[in-house]
């Protein structure tokens, strides 16, 4: 939890990466054949950003190595990323809506 | 400054390390938030333009091919995962592994690179441009060029610093922190590409 070490077990220290690497393909295909499969949009939707947020956090914790790190820093780059996002993302919506509705 | 000023300086201050973590990796993780911020900028920016316009978006399935857009993120993540064998490897002292596994992911990024010129080629020879585009409204090809531009540059600059990496690396010269940080580098590209891949080619 210093931040100055790996990841690392008795066995294998690359194991992590192994699993986390085949766990993003399994994730990825698994969202390729939704996008196949013709369900509602609004689940699609759900399922796909559902999917991509536990691709996200697979990326950040096990490659990018936040799970190790001291928790002040994994909260400052989460929230400070998430926070940021989904208030851009729901200003957006209304203005774009604004937008569509007066100008074409 | 007296007791109670010393006091509030030890809890408030942080200290030399506040995150545990050395100044040079603390450095890179606020750029990577601000570079994070952009892309979110920039992908809220695609959210606006796909809202705030009366004609359908273009399927993505009938512009894209979906396989080739897969196979690219099956290249980025495998290259995300040589690079983290490379920061492990490097922290443990085998620097041959560190080298080999800096060498793969070197690989990967140029082969995401080919792959990416290519479908530019592709979609230009189609008649897609930043104002025009065959399939639609124009703010589609606004929309991939720069998103797909922007990632692209930073995959190009992550070549960059892991050749310069790997150099120093063969050399002995790179301390297992500087493979760290260009390792957290690399992983961002990921990090951004798996927004991308969802947001703009599958939903």
């Amino acid at each position: 939890m210093d931040g100055t070490h790996a990841p690392a077990t008795k066995r294998n220290p690359y194991r992590v990466y192994w699993i986390t690497w085949v766990i993003l393909l399994a994730i990825t295909v698994t969202m390729l054949l939704a996008e196949s499969l013709h369900m509602p949009r609004w689940f699609l939707i759900a399922f796909l950003l559902a999917f991509m947020m536990v691709k996200a956090t697979m990326i950040g914790g096990n490659f990018m190595h936040l799970r190790y790190e001291k928790r002040n820093l994994a909260v400052m780059v989460a929230a400070g990323i998430l926070v940021t996002s989904l208030i851009l993302f729901l200003f957006i919506r209304p203005e774009a809506r604004y937008v569509l509705e007066h100008t074409h | 400054m007296h007791a109670g000023e010393t006091a509030l300086e030890s809890h408030w201050g942080g200290g030399a390390l506040p995150f545990g973590a050395s100044w040079q990796k603390t450095m890179m993780w606020i750029f990577i938030v601000t570079d994070a911020l952009l892309f979110s900028g920039l992908l809220s920016g695609y959210a606006f333009l796909r809202h705030s316009i009366p004609s359908p978006w273009p399927r993505q399935s009938e512009v894209f091919s979906i396989p080739f857009i897969a196979l690219m993120t099956f290249i980025l993540i495998t290259s995300s995962m040589t690079m983290g064998t490379a920061v492990t490897a490097s922290r443990l002292g085998d620097r041959k592994k560190a080298l080999r596994n800096l060498i793969f992911t070197i690989i990967g990024g140029l082969a995401f690179l080919g792959c990416q010129a290519y479908e530019w080629t592709e979609l230009i020879h189609e008649g897609a441009r930043l104002h025009t585009n065959p399939w639609g409204p124009p703010q589609f090809g606004q929309a991939f060029f720069v998103l797909t531009g922007f990632h692209g540059s930073h995959v190009f600059s992550g070549l960059v610093i892991l050749i310069v990496t790997a150099i120093r690396t063969a050399m002995g010269r790179t301390p297992a922190q500087g493979v760290e940080l260009a390792g957290l580098y690399w992983h961002f590209v990921d990090l951004v590409w798996v927004f991308i891949f969802t947001l703009f080619y599958l939903l």
